[in-house]
C-alpha cells in the first residue's frame, strides 16, 4: 500500500519529522540557553528578588523600602540623572558624527573614503583603558594638547579631564564604529536611483537627507543609538579614569558601592535601576529588529 | 516647444578613454526616440546627462532652446522614470506622486487634487493609500510613471523602465507608455536594449555602440537598410545571417566558392563584402532548387513559424519559415534568395553599400 492512499500514515510521518527537526534545532541551541538560564538570568531573578527583601527583625519582608531609600538619597538620584544626561549627549553626539561618516563613506570613493571607514573603525579594536589613558595623556593637564596650544601662544587651557567632558570625548571615541558600520549597511541599502529620483524631482541635499535618506535608516539609527546607549550607560573603564569623582557615573557608583563601601544590597539596587534603564532601550531594540524581521518577511 | 539639441557632448571620467565622443543627435519636440543599444554602449549615460544626473564633459545639450549643462536636473523641466522605480518605501503611493509637487511648494489641495486625476489615469486610485511594498511590478512602474506625469514637464525620460517587469507586463506596459505619450504629447526619450520595446516604441530609433551613435532613423528604415553590420545584427530576431564573400562580375562570390547573383553591382568589382541576409526573408525550397544549396543542422520550433538553422558547406546560416516542411536534421534543401533582400556591408568597415537595386526599390517604396 502506498502512502497515498494511507492519508493518516502519511501525516504521522510528516509530524514525526517536524518532531525530529524541532528537536535537532533544540538541541543545537541547548548549549547556550542552558548557559543563558544558568549563568545570566537565574543570577539576574535572584538579584532582582533579593532587592524587594527588606530585612525586618527576626528575618525579612517583601517591599520596595530599598528603592525608597535609593530615590531619597540625593547623591544616588543626583547620580542617576548624571549618568543619564551624560549618556544621551554621549549617543546624541556619537550618532550625529556616524552619522556624517556614514553619508560621506555612503557618497564617496577612493583611497580618502577608505583611510576614512579605517579610521572610524579603529577605536573597536582599542581597549577602553588604553583610549582612556591615551586621552588622559593627550587631554590631560600638562598633556600634548595643553604643549601643542602653548606651542602656538594659546595659553589657559582647561583640561576636560576629571570633568564630565573628559568621558563625555571618551564615550564618543568609543562609540562611534559600530554606529558607523549600522548606519553605513542602512544607507547602502538606499539605492543610487532613490537619490537621484529625488534630485530629479526637485530635492535638495536637506530634503534629501531629511525626506528620503533618514526615513529610510530610521532603524538603523534607532539599532545605533540602542547600542551606544547599552554602551555608555553601564559603562566603568572611562568614567572611572576621566570622570569627576563626583557625581558619578552608575557603573563607578556600583562597583565604590560594592568594593570599597561593601554595601551589595545597596548596589544590587542599583544594578536593577541601571538594568531596568537599560531594558528599556534594549526592548526598543529588540522590537526594532523584530519589525525590521516582519517587514522583510 | 522641448526639442532637445545634443551638439557634439562627449563624456569621460577622469583621466579614463571617453566614453562617449562627439554625439549629435536632435529629438523634435513631442517626437518619441528610444536609444538602443547593449549594456556598456553609453545609452544611459547620454540619457543621464540630458537630466542633468551626469555632468557632460564637452559640448552642449539644449533643451527648449537653453542650454542646460550647468542647470539642476530639477532646473531642466525633465521628469524621469527609473529602472528599479527608485520609489520611497517610506511614503505611500499618493506620496510618491505627489513629492515632486511638495518639493516645489504646490498648496496641498491642489496637489491631492493633481496626485488623484494622475492616479486615475493610470489605473492607480485604489491603491493611493498602500506602501510601494505592497504593490506588484506592474504596478510600481505606474506610480513611477505617475510621478513623472504629474509634474507636466517638457520632456520624459526612460531609463531602461521596463526591465524588470516580465514579458506579459512589459507589453502592456510598453502599451501604455505609448498611450501616455500620445495624450500628452511630451517629447519622450526612452533608453532600452531590447530591440522589440525599441521598434515597437519609437519614432525614430537611435542605435549606440561604444558610445557612438551609429545610426538614427525611423524603426522601419533602421531594419530595412541598417547603416552597418552592427545595427543589422543588432536589430531584427533572428539575427541576420552574415556571409564574407567578394563582388566579382555582378556577382557575390562567397568565401566558399558559391556564386550569389545580385543586380546592381557595377564598379564594385574586387570589394570585399559581408552579404546580411535576414532569416525571415529567406525561404527554403527543395534540394537543387533556389540560389543556395544547404544541409539542414537542426530546427527550432517557435510555434507559429520554424527556424531552421542550415549549413551552406561549413556557413551557419538561419531560415525564419511559417511552412509546415517536412524537414529534418541532414536533409538537403534549397534556400531561394530574391535579390532584393540582399544587403551588402563593406567587408571591413562594416558600413551599407548602396547598390541600384536598393536604391530602385527605395524609389518604388516613396512612390
Amino acid at each position: 500500500m502506498t502512502s497515498d492512499a494511507n492519508p493518516a500514515g502519511r501525516s504521522g510521518a510528516v509530524r514525526t519529522m517536524h518532531l525530529k527537526e524541532n528537536l535537532a534545532g533544540l538541541a543545537l541551541v541547548a548549549a547556550p540557553l542552558g548557559l543563558l538560564l544558568v549563568l545570566i538570568l537565574l543570577p539576574t531573578v535572584s538579584m532582582v528578588w533579593n532587592t524587594f527583601q527588606v530585612p525586618v527583625e527576626g528575618g525579612t519582608v517583601t517591599g520596595i523600602a530599598r528603592y525608597q531609600a535609593f530615590f531619597a538619597d540625593s547623591y544616588s538620584v543626583a547620580n542617576l540623572r548624571y549618568t543619564l544626561i551624560w549618556t544621551l549627549i554621549s549617543c546624541v553626539t556619537a550618532l550625529a558624527i556616524s552619522l556624517g561618516i556614514s553619508l560621506y563613506l555612503r557618497f564617496s570613493e577612493g583611497r580618502i573614503a577608505t583611510m576614512i571607514h579605517a579610521l572610524s573603525l579603529f577605536p573597536l579594536f582599542v581597549p577602553a583603558i588604553i583610549i582612556s589613558y591615551a586621552l588622559v595623556r593627550f587631554l590631560g593637564p600638562n598633556g600634548l594638547l595643553q604643549l601643542l596650544l602653548e606651542q602656538v601662544g594659546i595659553t589657559g587651557y582647561r583640561t576636560p579631564y576629571l570633568t564630565p567632558i573628559g568621558p563625555f570625548i571618551g564615550f564618543v571615541w568609543e562609540n562611534i564604529p559600530l554606529p558607523v558600520l549600522v548606519i553605513t549597511a542602512g544607507l547602502s541599502q538606499v539605492s543610487d536611483h532613490a537619490i537621484e529620483a529625488a534630485r530629479d524631482l526637485g530635492a535638495g541635499a536637506w530634503r534629501i537627507l531629511f525626506e528620503i535618506l533618514l526615513p529610510q535608516v530610521h532603524r538603523s539609527l534607532l539599532i545605533a543609538f540602542a547600542l551606544i546607549f547599552l554602551g555608555v550607560i553601564g559603562a566603568y573603564t572611562v568614567p572611572y579614569l576621566l570622570g569627576p569623582p563626583a557625581p558619578e557615573m552608575m557603573g563607578v557608583f556600583m562597583q565604590r558601592t560594592l568594593g570599597n563601601l561593601q554595601r551589595p544590597d545597596e548596589a544590587q539596587v542599583q544594578a536593577v535601576i541601571l538594568m531596568v534603564l537599560s531594558s528599556i532601550v534594549g526592548g526598543f531594540y529588540i522590537a526594532t529588529m523584530l519589525r525590521g524581521e516582519v517587514g522583510r518577511k | 516647444m522641448a526639442e532637445i539639441r545634443i551638439d557634439k557632448v562627449s563624456k569621460s571620467y577622469g583621466k579614463e578613454k571617453a566614453l562617449m565622443q562627439g554625439i549629435d543627435l536632435t529629438i523634435m519636440d513631442g517626437e518619441f526616440v528610444v536609444i538602443l543599444g547593449p549594456s556598456g554602449c553609453g545609452k544611459s549615460t547620454l540619457l543621464r546627462m540630458i537630466a542633468g544626473l551626469e555632468a557632460v564633459t564637452g559640448g552642449t545639450i539644449s533643451i527648449a532652446g537653453q542650454v542646460v549643462n550647468d542647470l539642476e536636473p530639477r532646473e531642466r523641466g525633465c521628469a524621469m522614470v527609473f529602472q528599479n522605480y527608485a520609489l520611497y518605501p517610506h511614503m505611500t503611493v499618493a506620496e510618491n506622486i505627489g513629492y515632486a509637487l511638495r518639493v516645489a511648494r504646490v498648496a496641498k489641495a491642489e496637489r491631492m487634487a493633481r496626485v488623484a486625476m494622475v492616479a486615475g489615469s493610470v489605473g492607480l486610485t485604489e491603491f493611493l493609500d498602500r506602501k510601494p511594498g505592497q504593490l506588484s511590478g506592474g504596478q510600481r512602474q505606474r506610480v513611477a510613471m505617475a510621478r513623472a506625469i504629474v509634474r507636466e514637464p517638457k520632456v520624459f525620460l526612460f531609463d531602461e523602465p521596463l526591465s524588470n517587469l516580465d514579458a506579459t507586463l512589459r507589453v502592456q506596459m510598453r502599451h501604455e507608455i505609448r498611450k501616455i505619450h500620445n495624450r500628452i504629447g511630451a517629447t519622450s526619450v526612452f533608453v532600452t536594449h531590447d530591440q522589440q520595446e525599441g521598434m515597437t516604441l519609437a519614432d525614430r530609433l537611435v542605435v549606440m555602440n561604444k558610445g557612438t551613435i551609429e545610426q538614427v532613423g525611423s524603426p522601419e528604415e533602421i531594419y530595412e537598410r541598417p547603416a552597418s553590420t552592427y545595427v543589422a545584427g543588432f536589430i531584427g530576431s533572428p539575427a541576420m545571417n552574415f556571409l564574407p564573400g567578394e563582388i566579382q562580375g555582378g556577382a557575390v562570390i562567397l568565401e566558399n566558392g558559391i556564386r550569389l547573383p545580385v543586380p546592381g553591382l557595377s564598379g564594385l568589382d574586387g570589394t570585399m563584402v559581408q552579404v546580411g541576409l535576414r532569416p525571415e526573408r529567406l525561404s527554403l525550397t527543395g534540394p537543387g532548387r533556389g540560389q543556395i544549396s544547404a544541409r539542414v543542422d537542426f530546427v527550432e520550433e517557435l510555434g507559429s513559424a520554424r527556424l531552421a538553422h542550415v549549413l551552406v558547406e561549413d556557413i551557419a546560416i538561419s531560415v525564419l519559415t511559417g511552412d509546415k516542411l517536412a524537414i529534418a536534421p541532414g536533409d538537403e534543401v534549397g534556400i531561394a534568395i530574391a535579390p532584393c533582400v540582399v544587403q551588402l556591408f563593406d567587408g571591413t568597415t562594416g558600413k551599407r553599400i548602396e547598390t541600384a537595386a536598393h536604391a530602385a526599390q527605395q524609389v518604388e517604396t516613396v512612390s
